[in-house]
C-alpha cells in the first residue's frame, strides 16, 4: 500500500506539472479510521489513473475548524475542485461556503445543507439510515430462527458519540427494535467503545462480569463487534449461542466470519463512493450536470455471500 | 551498594514522610470509592440488589465477583505499564507527552513483524511485509519494539538533558512525530492478524502478570538502587545532585529511555491484546498515565511520588471505569468524575504538604 501511494505521489508530481492539469484537494476527517483509509486510498489510486489529475489529501483530525480552513487553503491554491468528508455533518453551510464558487462534492458523509447545495456542489455516500438497519434486523431474523422469539436481551455498542453515523446506527437500531417483528429484543445497556476495539474488548468484559445472560451484541462498528467477540471467547463463551452485528464489513470482520465468529455485518462501498466522488468532482470541474444526490447502496454481509466481499474493503 | 560510597547528593531520606502517608491515602479513597459504588448499587431502583465486588449470585467458589476483580485490573494494565516510566520520568520534575502516539507506532511497527501468513485458510490480507517477515519468533517483534521505543526515549532525554529544551516541549515534538509515524508506517491501514506466539503476549489476563511483574521490578529499582536514589536526588534539587558527583545529564537520558521503552512494550502488549495495530490506538494514555501518577501522590515539581502510589492511582481509575459500567452510567460521566477525582488528589495533597510544613 506504501508503495502504491508513493508512486502515486510521484505520478501525481509529475502531472502536475503539465500545462492541461487538473487539481483537486481533499479532506477528510480522520486519517486514522480504517474504512475511511480504505476509502482514502482507493480514491488515490484511482485518481493516479486519470490523465492529467492532481490529487492532494489532507487530515482534519476531527477538527471541523481545521476542515474549514483546509477547504479555504484549496480555494487559494487555486485547486479546480475540493472534495470534502465533513468532520460535523451539522455544519454544511459553513463548509459549502468556504468552497465559494470553487466546485465541492461531500463524499461519504452527508451534510445537513444537502437538499440545498448550490448548483457547484454534490454528494455522493450511502444512506446510513441503511446500515444499521439491515444490521439489526438481520440479528432479529437470525433470533427468531434460533427460537428466542419469545424474549432476547443484549447489548449495543456506540460509536464515538460525537460522530453523526453513530448516532444514526443506534438510532436504526432502536427503530428495529421498535417494530412489532423485533420488540422481543430488549437492549440491557448501551455504551460507547470509540469505535475501537480495544476498548469494545473492555466494555464487553465489564458487562459480562455482571454475570446476566444475553443472546446478542450490536455495535456500530466491526472493529467494536470483533473486540466484543474477543472478550467473549476470551471468557470461554461458545460464539454460537450469541448473535453478532457490526457494519462495515472489513477484511478483519470478514475473516472473523470465516472462522464462524461473526455473524452479521454491512458492506459500504468504498470503490464506489471514491470513484464517484472523483467522477462527480471532474464533471463539476468541466461545467457537465451531475445528479446532485447520488446514494450508493449498503449491502448486507452474512456468511452466504462473504465470499463476494473478501477482497473489497 | 550503600549511600556513603557513591553520594546521593547529601540528601537523605525519611522513608515515613516520603511513602507512608501519600499511599495510605489513595488507598483508603479506593476504599471509599469501592463503597460508594457498593452503596449505590443496593440504592439504585434498576440494580436490583446486585454487588459490586461480592458475588452475590454463587458464580463463583470465592465471596467476591472475580470477573469483576479481574476487569478491574485488566483495563488499566497496559496504560498502568505505561504509567509506571512517566513516573520515573516526574520524579526528575520531568514529563513525558509522547508516550501514548508511541503505543501507537511501537504496536503498527512490532505488530508488522508479528503477523501470520494464513489467516482461516486465507492469505493474511493486512500483511505489511512480504513472507519473509510472516510467522518469525515472537522474540524479533519484541525486540524491534523495544528498540524503536530506546531510540525515540533517546532522543527525548539527549533533548531535555543536553539541549535544555524543556520536557513538555521536547516530548510534544515528539507526540506529533510518533502520531505520524504510527498514520505513515502502513498508510492508515491497519495491521492485523497475528502469530499465536505474538497474540499469547496479550492474551486473557498476561497485560495484568506483566504490570504487576514491572511494577515489582521498578519498586525494587527505585527503592534500593542507586539508580532509584540519584532519579529521587535529581528531581529534589538538581544543582545540588550535579555537585554531588550525579551525572545528571546522562541519567535523565536513561530515565526518559526506560520510559520509552516501557510505553513501547505497552504498544506491544496492547496490539496482542486487540490482534490488531491501529494508527488510532493509545489515543490519551500519555494523559491517563500522568493522571495514575498523580492520584498516586507524585509531585510534578519533582523528587516525590512512587510506583507503589502509581499502581494505586490505576487501581482508582480501574475501579471508576468499571462502576460505572455497574451502575449503567454512561461514558460521559466517567470523563466528568475521573476529572474530578485527579484535581480533588491534588488538592488534598496539598494540603497533606501544606500542613506538614
Amino acid at each position: 500500500m506504501k508503495k502504491t501511494l508513493i508512486a502515486a505521489t510521484a505520478m501525481m508530481s509529475i502531472l502536475g506539472t503539465t500545462a492541461m492539469a487538473q487539481e483537486i484537494g481533499a479532506t477528510f476527517s480522520r486519517f486514522d479510521d480504517n474504512w475511511l483509509t480504505v476509502l482514502r486510498n482507493g480514491m488515490v489510486e484511482y485518481a493516479a489513473t486519470i490523465d492529467g489529475l492532481s490529487y492532494q489529501q489532507e487530515d482534519a483530525s476531527d477538527d471541523l475548524a481545521k476542515q474549514i480552513d483546509q477547504v479555504k487553503n484549496f480555494v487559494a491554491a487555486g485547486v479546480d475542485a475540493i472534495i470534502v468528508n465533513i468532520v460535523d455533518t451539522s455544519a454544511g453551510a459553513a463548509v459549502s461556503a468556504a468552497a465559494g464558487s470553487t466546485p465541492l462534492v461531500y463524499v461519504n458523509r452527508e451534510p445537513d445543507n444537502v437538499n440545498d447545495l448550490p448548483s457547484t456542489q454534490a454528494f455522493v455516500a450511502s444512506n446510513e439510515i441503511e446500515s444499521g438497519t439491515l444490521s439489526a434486523f438481520e440479528i432479529c431474523k437470525n433470533l427468531r430462527a434460533d427460537g428466542k422469539a419469545g424474549g432476547a436481551t443484549g447489548y449495543l455498542m456506540n460509536g464515538q458519540l460525537s460522530n453523526q453515523a453513530a448516532v444514526q446506527r443506534s438510532k436504526d437500531v432502536h427503530d428495529v427494535i421498535g417494530m412489532d417483528m423485533c420488540n422481543f429484543m430488549t437492549i440491557i445497556d448501551e455504551q460507547t467503545a470509540n469505535w475501537s476495539r480495544d476498548e469494545a474488548q473492555d466494555l464487553m468484559t465489564n458487562w459480562m462480569s455482571s454475570g446476566e445472560p444475553f443472546d446478542f451484541v450490536l455495535a456500530n462498528n466491526d472493529e467494536m463487534a470483533i473486540g466484543a467477540i474477543q472478550a467473549m471467547k476470551a471468557a470461554g463463551m461458545d460464539m454460537a449461542d450469541v448473535q453478532v452485528g457490526g457494519v462495515d464489513a472489513s477484511q478483519d470482520a470478514l475473516l472473523s466470519m470465516a472462522g464462524g465468529d461473526y455473524d452479521v455485518t454491512v458492506f459500504q462501498d468504498s470503490v464506489g463512493q471514491g470513484t464517484g466522488s472523483i467522477d462527480a468532482a471532474l464533471r463539476l470541474i468541466a461545467g457537465e450536470d451531475v445528479d446532485q444526490k447520488v446514494y450508493i447502496p449498503f449491502k448486507l454481509v452474512t456468511p452466504a455471500n462473504m465470499g463476494d466481499f473478501l477482497d473489497k474493503n | 551498594m550503600s549511600d556513603t560510597s557513591h553520594g546521593t547528593g547529601g540528601l537523605s531520606f525519611d522513608k515515613t514522610k516520603r511513602i507512608w502517608p501519600s499511599e495510605m491515602n489513595v488507598l483508603l479513597a479506593l476504599i471509599i470509592i469501592i463503597v460508594i459504588f457498593e452503596i449505590l448499587g443496593q440504592v439504585l431502583p434498576y440494580m436490583n440488589d446486585q454487588s459490586f465486588l461480592f458475588d452475590t449470585r454463587g458464580r463463583f467458589d470465592s465471596i467476591f465477583n472475580e470477573a469483576r476483580l479481574q476487569i478491574i485490573i485488566l483495563q488499566v494494565a497496559i496504560i498502568g505499564i505505561i504509567a509506571l516510566g512517566v513516573t520515573q520520568v516526574i520524579i526528575t520534575a520531568g514529563i513525558d507527552l509522547s508516550s501514548g502516539p508511541l503505543v501507537a507506532a511501537t504496536a503498527m511497527i512490532a505488530m508488522s513483524f508479528g503477523q501470520t501468513e494464513f489467516v482461516n485458510g486465507f492469505a493474511n490480507p493486512k500483511a505489511v511485509f512480504g513472507s519473509w517477515a510472516m510467522d518469525l519468533p515472537v522474540l524479533i517483534p519484541v525486540v524491534i519494539g523495544l528498540a524503536f521505543g530506546a531510540l525515540i526515549g533517546g532522543i527525548n532525554g539527549t533533548f531535555v538533558a543536553y539541549f535544555r529544551i524543556p520536557p513538555f516541549i521536547a516530548t510534544l515534538g515528539m507526540f506529533l512525530i510518533c502520531r505520524g509515524i504510527a498514520l505513515w508506517w502502513s498508510a492508515g491501514n491497519p495491521v492485523s492478524f497475528p502469530t499465536d506466539q505474538y497474540a499469547a503476549l496479550g492474551a486473557g489476563m498476561m497485560p495484568v502478570v506483566w504490570f504487576l511483574f514491572l511494577a515489582a521490578v521498578f519498586h525494587v529499582i527505585m527503592r534500593y538502587t542507586l539508580y532509584g536514589k540519584h532519579t529521587y536526588a535529581i528531581g529534589s534539587n538538581e544543582e545540588a545532585a550535579r555537585m554531588s558527583g550525579i551525572n545528571v545529564k546522562r541519567h535523565k537520558v536513561m530515565v526518559y529511555m526506560i520510559a520509552s521503552m516501557l510505553a513501547a512494550f505497552a504498544g506491544v502488549v496492547l496490539s496482542s491484546k486487540a490482534s490488531t495495530a491501529q494508527a488510532g490506538m493509545g489515543e490519551f494514555y500519555e494523559l491517563f498515565a500522568i493522571a495514575m501518577a498523580v492520584i498516586g501522590g507524585i509531585s510534578l515539581t519533582g523528587g516525590r511520588g512512587s510506583i507503589i502510589g502509581t499502581v494505586l492511582g490505576a487501581m482508582v481509575l480501574g475501579v471508576i471505569r468499571s462502576g460505572f459500567t455497574y451502575i449503567k452510567l454512561d461514558g460521559s460521566y466517567q470523563l466528568m468524575a475521573m476529572g474530578g477525582i485527579i484535581i480533588a488528589a491534588v488538592i488534598l495533597d496539598q494540603f497533606r504538604q501544606r500542613s506538614k510544613a
